[in-house]
């Protein structure tokens, strides 16, 4: 029963986790690409292109490696919970 | 404002560090005089500084709960500061379960056979380095709880609470992390969603004042006409 529940709150806690880091690296990313055309491209702030170049890097972005890294999120945790318990016990 | 601040500062710190030093693992260096179970028939008070029943027993009202009694070195300042003087310590022993804290113990009748195993008598000394976590309070009786036992040559022994490290890096870490996810999310989108309600805001104000301007003119051809 304890087990069930550390799992089921575990997951929700975690969860929350992963969303605010996704969110987070996604904002971070997007404010990337603005400002590498911003550097390129002084003046144009609200181009159709823009919103092109930004799409593209955020395809980019999404397909890459760094999005399934958060997934670490649910991993670590669990490494840790199975270390403490052999360490422990 | 400062004010309210500061005292919610204080709140936070005073908190969380009351519940450091309660769930934090720390290691006393002590000789085991004797183990026995006792039953306790826990209050509302004292409730709460208990953990559960062992591992897949059912939770009653009362229960027998394993003791440690040990003498133990006494150090200042949480064991940073060791010392000659000696006291009596006694520790519980119990399962934390799957739950709180976070300790994943199950081995307390492991534990209660290791503890029997390095009992020190006067003629055969034997030191042991005990961790724990919790307190010890006479007028709620309430223990620390043992979490591991590891025999040791001397009362001389450096301990080096590696846990605790890497628990306030990562914690500061943590700390850093929200706070630039927080500054992130303010910059994206907490202040364009502001700006552009003042935006709006300036725009509902200037109608305003046209409207205002345009009533106190058409009040103004009430008032009478300056005399010729």
């Amino acid at each position: 029963m304890g087990l069930l529940r550390l799992l089921i709150f575990g997951f929700i806690g975690l969860s929350v986790v992963y969303v605010a880091i996704s969110v987070y690296s996604r904002s971070v990313r997007r404010e990337k690409l603005e400002g590498e055309w911003a550097e390129n491209h002084p003046g144009d702030s609200d181009s159709a292109a823009r919103a092109d170049f930004i799409e593209a890097g955020m395809t980019e972005y999404n397909a890459g490696i760094r999005p399934k890294l958060i997934l670490l999120v649910y991993v670590v945790p669990a490494v840790l919970v199975i270390a403490t318990l052999i360490m422990t016990n | 404002m400062a004010y309210v601040k500061n005292t919610l500062r204080i709140v936070l710190f005073l908190t969380f560090g009351t519940l450091f030093l309660y769930v934090l693992p720390q290691h006393d260096v002590a000789r085991i005089s004797g183990t026995e179970v006792i039953r306790m028939d826990f209050s509302s008070i004292n409730r709460i500084f208990f953990a559960q029943a062992d591992s897949a027993n059912q939770e009653l009202a009362t229960r027998d709960i394993r003791l440690i009694s040990t003498s133990k070195r006494k150090t200042f300042l949480l064991g940073f500061i060791p010392r000659e003087a000696e006291g009596v310590m006694v520790y519980r022993n119990e399962d934390t379960g799957w739950i709180w804290p976070p300790y994943f113990k199950f081995d307390s009748s492991d534990l209660q056979a290791e503890a029997q195993a390095n009992v020190s008598s006067p003629e055969n000394e034997q030191w042991v380095v005990i961790t724990h976590y919790g307190w010890r309070n006479r007028f709620f009786t309430i223990y620390p709880n043992a979490i591991g036992i590891r025999p040791v040559e001397g009362p001389d022994v450096r301990i080096i609470p590696w846990f605790n490290i890497f628990f306030f890096i990562f914690l500061g870490a943590a700390a850093l992390f929200i706070r630039a996810m927080w500054r992130q999310f303010r910059e994206r989108s907490i202040d364009p969603a502001l700006s552009e309600a003042g935006e709006a805001w300036e725009r509902v104000d200037a109608r305003a004042e046209d409207a205002r301007g345009r009533f106190s003119r058409w009040l103004g051809t009430w008032r009478s006409k300056p005399k010729r």
